[in-house]
């Protein structure tokens, strides 16, 4: 199955990048082009999200759990990936929610951050996915540099475990509390 | 507040985000001494190599960085009144410092072909010495073959063919077949220079690998000082040939005693332990007595002095291309090529506490990564390059895994694909180490994996319910 999933994550890959730079384009530019571009957006990010979903399913099937589930590449590739498909699908759901009103503000330099975020998401995970297949990027050697040695798993400690269910938990609250206020 | 509700959100995700890249990789990994894990600081050291041949001779040089010159092994201590041994082996650095510096070199000639693809790891079996689950030294002891027939006491390295099920160790094909592998040359040459056990006599034991590590036909250089049944050493240095009786456990722990020094016990210059003398607390004799060696496992010498200097063992090796005994050595031949895999201990390490190399082909006369050069006469001139070997502590992994499904690289194995073709030695140290915590390495990932996911929805959540009533206003 390896073949059919490098096949499958050009789409989401070349929809994501494409969104990525038309939200950036929209964030800095009130122009009719970037209105345009932006009108686009939605469709991009859905089928974006669809392919992506189809690319990370087939990608379960390339190696056995046990087999993926003991490699640190392997480990770091799926973690990523999902992280990657749950973030992009956060930024989908963003723009839809919200329309247009995304670009008031401060908000659209947001969805600038957000949307550079995801790419740098996405490209870490594209080059775990080449070390696994034997061709990868220097990505790897600029995570290093920055602390994280992709040749081991990346997890964290209990105590941020912890952080990360409050943090989650306060982000919750936070949406409730705003929706009810607002109501 | 309901307009500053979205950025706190935004400040949590990303604070959380930064936390977790900074606290990444933490709270798993730990020496743990009763798993037998003593993971290094340096996972990779480098060592140089040169050959050279004349036709009747072959030599290696070796050249690797090394803290301090480890010269000493275990010893027999007076402590409180009574001799003790001290210097036993332990996961990572023997404490005391009680443990010798070594290089080795395994050697072959294509009759174990996975090794020239795959190196060592061909001869980690199932249950070795040193490993999380270690077979115990009583099993090998009253194991039918490798106990009572090889002798063997304690788990060691194995070649797969030698067993029936891979995933066995006590699986040994019948004697027969382990006869039939070794007659066509199923085994591992093995040259293991000990910088107490063997430098002070000149040489380097001569072992193989074939169903255990064996050692040559012969007699080794070292034999042990310890008589256990009298709970004493046997012999102590002779003092009118060293001008003492014991070295003095204050000088050996404060590094007094060193290569100028006799640090070492010689059959020649030792005489019977006297049990009635008056020992004092910290008299010292080291627990190894050294030799002559006999046979073909006095095959391998030092060439010259193996010294340490300057933060550098430069070792040479030297041994007849053809010595005679195929069945124990791999004989080199003018035109040849051969396969090669190195190894160290340093920093007082022994057993699986060492750095070890992919394999390299090795040519006499012939392309190769080692290019063995020719000379004539006795001593070869080392003018040309050294190649440049990157050593890495490989962790527990063994054959057996390496070839289960727990290896995504199992099927790559099967159809021969070189060790090389996908890791390089940065990377297999790094997954030597996480072979030794798998599950608790996998049980984080995937809390770490999850918690993420959770991060985003509730991000979403925090981001979204606020905007979506302020567009709504």
């Amino acid at each position: 199955m390896a073949a059919y999933h490098v096949v499958l994550v050009h789409f989401p890959i070349a929809l994501w990048m494409t969104a990525g730079l038309a939200i950036v384009f929209r964030a800095i530019s009130e122009g009719p082009v970037a209105k345009a571009v932006d009108r686009a957006l939605v469709p991009f990010l859905a089928i974006g999200f669809v392919s992506g979903i189809a690319a990370y399913a087939v990608g379960l099937l390339v190696w056995p759990w046990e087999s993926l589930s003991s490699s640190p590449l392997g480990r770091n590739h799926m973690l990523l990936a999902t992280w990657t498909l749950a973030y992009w699908g956060l930024i989908l759901v963003t723009r839809w929610m919200q329309g247009e009103a995304v670009w008031n503000g401060f908000m659209r330099w947001v969805m600038a951050g957000l949307a550079i975020l995801g790419n740098v998401l996405l490209g870490i995970t594209g080059t775990l996915g080449g070390h696994l297949i034997g061709i990868h990027t220097e990505v790897s050697q600029a995570l290093r540099v920055l602390g994280w040695e992709v040749y081991t798993t990346f997890y964290v400690p209990d105590t941020t475990l912890i952080a990360i269910c409050v943090a989650s938990v306060v982000l919750l609250a936070a949406g409730l509390l705003g929706a009810r206020r607002a109501a | 507040m309901k307009r500053t509700l979205p950025y706190l959100a935004l400040v949590v995700f990303v604070g959380v985000l930064g936390l977790s890249w900074i606290t990444h990789g933490t709270g798993v990994v730990k020496n743990d001494p009763k798993r037998h894990i003593s993971i290094p600081a340096q996972l990779t050291v480098p060592l140089q190599v040169q050959s050279a041949y004349n036709g009747t001779d072959v030599y290696f040089r070796y050249r690797w960085p090394s803290p301090n010159a480890g010269i000493h092994h275990d010893v027999l201590r007076f402590t409180k009144g009574a001799w003790v041994v001290q210097g036993s082996a332990v996961p990572g650095s023997q404490p005391d410092g009680l443990h010798e510096d070594r290089v080795a070199m395994m050697v072959d000639d294509g009759s174990v072909p996975e090794f020239g693809r795959y190196g060592g790891y061909v001869a980690i079996g199932n249950k070795l010495a040193g490993f999380t689950d270690e077979a115990s030294g009583r099993e090998v002891r009253e194991h039918p073959y490798l106990g009572k027939k090889l002798g063997l006491d304690e788990p060691t390295k194995y070649l797969p063919a030698t067993r029936t099920n891979l995933k066995d160790w006590t699986a040994v094909a019948p004697e027969a077949e382990q006869q039939r592998l070794l007659a066509a040359g199923y085994f591992l040459d093995l040259w293991h220079w000990r910088a107490h056990r063997s430098n002070p006599v000149g040489l380097a034991d001569d072992q193989y690998v074939a169903a255990g590590r064996l050692s040559d036909s012969g007699r080794g250089a070292y034999t042990t000082n310890w008589d256990g049944a009298k709970k004493q050493p046997r012999l102590m240095f002779d003092p009118a040939k060293v001008g003492r009786t014991t070295l003095k456990w204050d000088d050996l722990a404060k590094g007094k005693i060193g290569q100028g020094d006799v640090y070492y016990l010689r059959e020649d210059q030792a005489i019977a332990f006297d049990a009635a003398a008056t020992w004092q607390e910290g008299d010292t004799i080291p627990r190894r007595i050294l030799r002559a060696a006999q046979g073909s496992r006095a095959d391998i010498g030092v060439s010259g002095q193996a010294r340490w200097a300057d933060g550098f063992w430069q070792v040479t090796l030297r041994r007849k291309m053809d010595t005679g005994k195929p069945t124990e050595d791999k004989i080199f031949r003018d035109g040849g090529v051969y396969q090669v895999a190195f190894a160290i201990h340093r920093q007082a390490t022994g057993g699986r506490w060492h750095y070890v190399s992919l394999p390299f082909t090795l040519g006499l006369g012939r392309e190769a990564e080692i290019q063995a050069a020719k000379f004539e006469g006795e001593a070869p001139d080392w003018r040309q390059a050294a190649v440049n070997v990157t050593l890495f502590y490989p962790g527990q992994v063994n054959w057996p895994h390496l070839n289960s499904a727990r290896h995504a690289g199992a099927s790559n194995i099967k159809r021969g694909v070189p060790v090389r073709y996908r890791h390089s030695e940065e990377q297999l140290a790094h997954y030597g180490i996480e072979a030794e915590f798998t599950d608790a390495i996998r049980g984080q990932w995937l809390l770490t994996m999850l918690a993420g996911i959770a991060l985003i929805v509730a991000f979403g959540v925090g981001l979204n319910l606020p905007l979506k009533r302020k567009q709504g206003h």
